[in-house]
């Protein structure tokens, strides 16, 4: 075997400029599609993270029959052993009550139908960064009686700071709810329909509204491994009670994973035309290697290397070329995209980044450094030249010395 | 002692549905220790001659036995083994490994047969002075003369210590003194370590060295010299 890789490494360098040409190629395929996948992985993450902060959270415990049928009559009442063991759990990094509901909204002569929030101010600030989308006024404190509304239904209410709101709705088990709420902050949501309907309560006060002490509609929970989250769920589901059950940002915004999917799988396609590519040119430099040096394996094996060893060679060579090239390319690819990782590019242009920013968004591309991302290349790189390799064993199995001789 | 005995041996090529034979009816024996010089020709059969004896190609009919081996019945894996063990050769375009030195060609049938480091060191040594090319161990083929590499050729084909050489037009691209200096090389060898050759030749040099002489023509044998 060491005179097989002896002969291997020295066969490789025989012909330096086109070995050197060749793991280049594989070197830049690698660096090209280890940051594309960065830059597009990157770019979900960046995504999933604000839709996920939008709203759901990355995943809810709820009421089993909440999601069909979302009235207060569907709801739980967490205890805290129940919260503090979620905590507990590996990659939570929160967990935060809501009670969610509908309610009639009016002043003066108008009303409007209204989505109401109620929420723990200071933990739903670090889902939604809400309070960084208050335009008048302030953001509720914990046991806030006041509301926070969106522009659009200030605006169609006519309502501003300090002004009063009154509310009218069907609380817990059907009690009458209604009550008068200080407006103390207006917001701005990216979000038409929010913007037009969502009203935030602290938590304190939608139960009190809703007559549903201690009652929350979900528990939403946040992670910093946003590819955990199945993961998380499996962990969340064992400790639940038999009447919660939990669910991901996926179950509940199907139509993002959905555009992610469809997304990555343009994006994989691309990828397949890149390694077609670099499957062709890796084909062709085994080919003309196999087709230059026939002569030579007629005589070595003439002189009694059996053809398993010659072929064993080829293989070490090809696998070499491809081994080389993808160890430095994903050296090269996992030291870029680090640098990205930490220092995203920003957007170019002030209508794109005030876009951004309107929805949320950091007006930055982002890239992941998912490890899966990067040696995933190398196996690919590492498999495609597996398969070249069958070329010289074929070659060589069909070998006739003498006929290679007169080569 | 006989170690080469072919028999009514027959090789045809069909080229173009038209049957050509290349050897036709050859029944040729080899005693150990001889040097042999096979002329003809070109397109006599000689080539195809040495290939089959040295296993290198199939006959249409007849055997060849080695050493008391029939290698017409050995598998092709059996057969490249028995190549190895058994067999020198050397080649008139002296098909040296490139990218080895002078040594590591020499040792690479050595290392193909598993033989340690020391016994490879000795032999190789013992070798590449007995053809004169001490000093020049740790060159590559590309740094050597022609005459030089076909003497490392030479070497490479009796470091498995075999129990003949067969040389294909050895001297067929080498000069006046390269020529001499490998003929008188294996010549000494023959006498001295009583190596079997069997050469292939246009060579008026290499039949003059020759102690016998097969004369082949439209691969029948038309004579058998020997001096």
């Amino acid at each position: 075997m060491r005179t097989n890789i002896k002969l291997a490494w020295r066969n490789l360098w025989r012909n330096k400029r086109r070995t050197i040409i060749t793991i280049s190629s594989i070197v830049f395929s690698v660096l090209l599609a280890s940051f594309m996948r960065s830059l597009q992985e990157g770019s979900y993450g960046s995504m999933i993270d604000n839709v996920v902060k939008f709203y759901s959270g990355y995943l809810q415990v709820q009421d089993s029959a909440f999601w069909d049928e979302r009235t207060l009559e569907n709801t739980f009442q967490p205890s805290p052993e129940l919260i503090s063991n979620i905590k507990k759990i590996d990659d939570v990094t929160l967990v935060s009550h809501r009670i969610e509901s509908a309610a009639l909204t009016a002043n003066g002569m108008r009303s409007k139908p209204a989505m109401v929030l109620g929420i723990e101010p200071e933990l739903e600030d670090k889902i939604t960064n809400i309070s960084k989308k208050i335009t008048k006024g302030s953001f509720l404190t914990p046991h806030d009686n006041g509301v926070v509304i969106g522009e659009g239904m200030a605006s169609y209410l006519e309502l501003g700071v300090g002004d009063t709101l009154t509310m009218i709705s069907q609380g817990y088990h059907g009690i009458s709810a209604n009550g008068l709420f200080r407006v103390k902050g207006i917001m701005s949501h990216p979000n038409k329909e929010y913007d037009n309907r969502l009203i935030y309560l602290s938590l304190e006060t939608a139960r009190n509204f809703y007559s549903a002490p201690g009652i929350s509609t979900s528990l939403v929970i946040m992670t910093d491994n946003h590819y955990g989250v199945n993961q998380l769920k499996k962990k969340i589901g064992k400790i639940l009670p038999e009447q919660n059950t939990v669910m991901t940002w996926v179950e509940m915004q199907p139509e993002l994973e959905q555009l992610i999917q469809s997304d990555r799988g343009g994006g994989i396609i691309m990828l397949g035309v890149l390694y077609v590519v670099i499957a062709f040119g890796m084909f062709s430099v085994v080919m003309m290697m196999v087709k230059e040096r026939k002569r030579e394996f007629g005589v070595i094996h003439a002189v009694g290397m059996r053809k398993t060893k010659i072929s064993t060679m080829l293989f070490l060579e090809t696998l070499m070329i491809g081994v080389i090239g993808s160890i430095i390319g994903l050296f090269i690819s996992v030291l870029i995209a680090f640098y990205f990782y930490h220092n995203p590019i920003p957007f170019s242009g002030e209508q794109v980044v005030s876009a951004s920013e309107k929805f949320g968004m950091a007006p930055y591309l982002f890239f992941s450094m998912k490890p899966s991302l990067f040696y995933n290349q190398m196996i690919l790189v590492f498999s495609i030249s597996l398969i070249i390799s069958l070329f010289p064993i074929y070659n060589i199995h069909r070998l006739k010395i003498t006929k290679a001789m007169r080569n | 002692m006989k170690i080469i005995e072919i028999k009514n041996l027959r090789k045809v090529y069909n080229s173009d549905s038209v049957a050509v034979n290349a050897v036709n009816g050859v029944d040729l024996s080899f005693e150990e220790g001889e040097f042999s010089a096979i002329v003809g020709p070109s397109g006599s059969g000689k080539t195809t001659l040495l290939n089959i004896v040295g296993g290198l190609d199939d006959a249409t009919e007849g055997s060849v036995s080695i050493d008391g081996v029939k290698i017409n019945d050995l598998s092709a894996r059996k057969l490249t083994d028995f190549r190895m063990e058994k067999i020198g050769f050397v080649f008139q375009a002296y098909n040296l490994i490139p990218v080895l030195t002078a040594k590591e060609n020499v040792e690479f049938i050595m290392h193909l047969q598993g033989a340690g480091k020391k016994a490879r060191d000795k032999r190789t040594s013992e070798l590449l002075k007995a053809v004169g090319l001490e000093g020049m161990e740790n060159r590559r083929p590309s740094k050597l003369s022609g005459g030089q590499q076909q003497r490392v050729a030479v070497a490479r084909a009796l470091a498995s210590k075999p129990k003949f050489v067969l040389a294909d037009e050895p001297t067929a691209n080498l000069d006046s003194k390269s020529t001499e200096k490998l003929l008188d090389i294996m010549e000494q060898l023959n006498k001295e370590e009583k190596i079997t050759f069997i050469v292939s030749t246009h060579d008026q040099r290499v039949v003059k060295k020759a102690r016998r002489v097969i004369t082949i023509e439209d691969g029948k044998v038309v004579s058998d010299e020997r001096k």
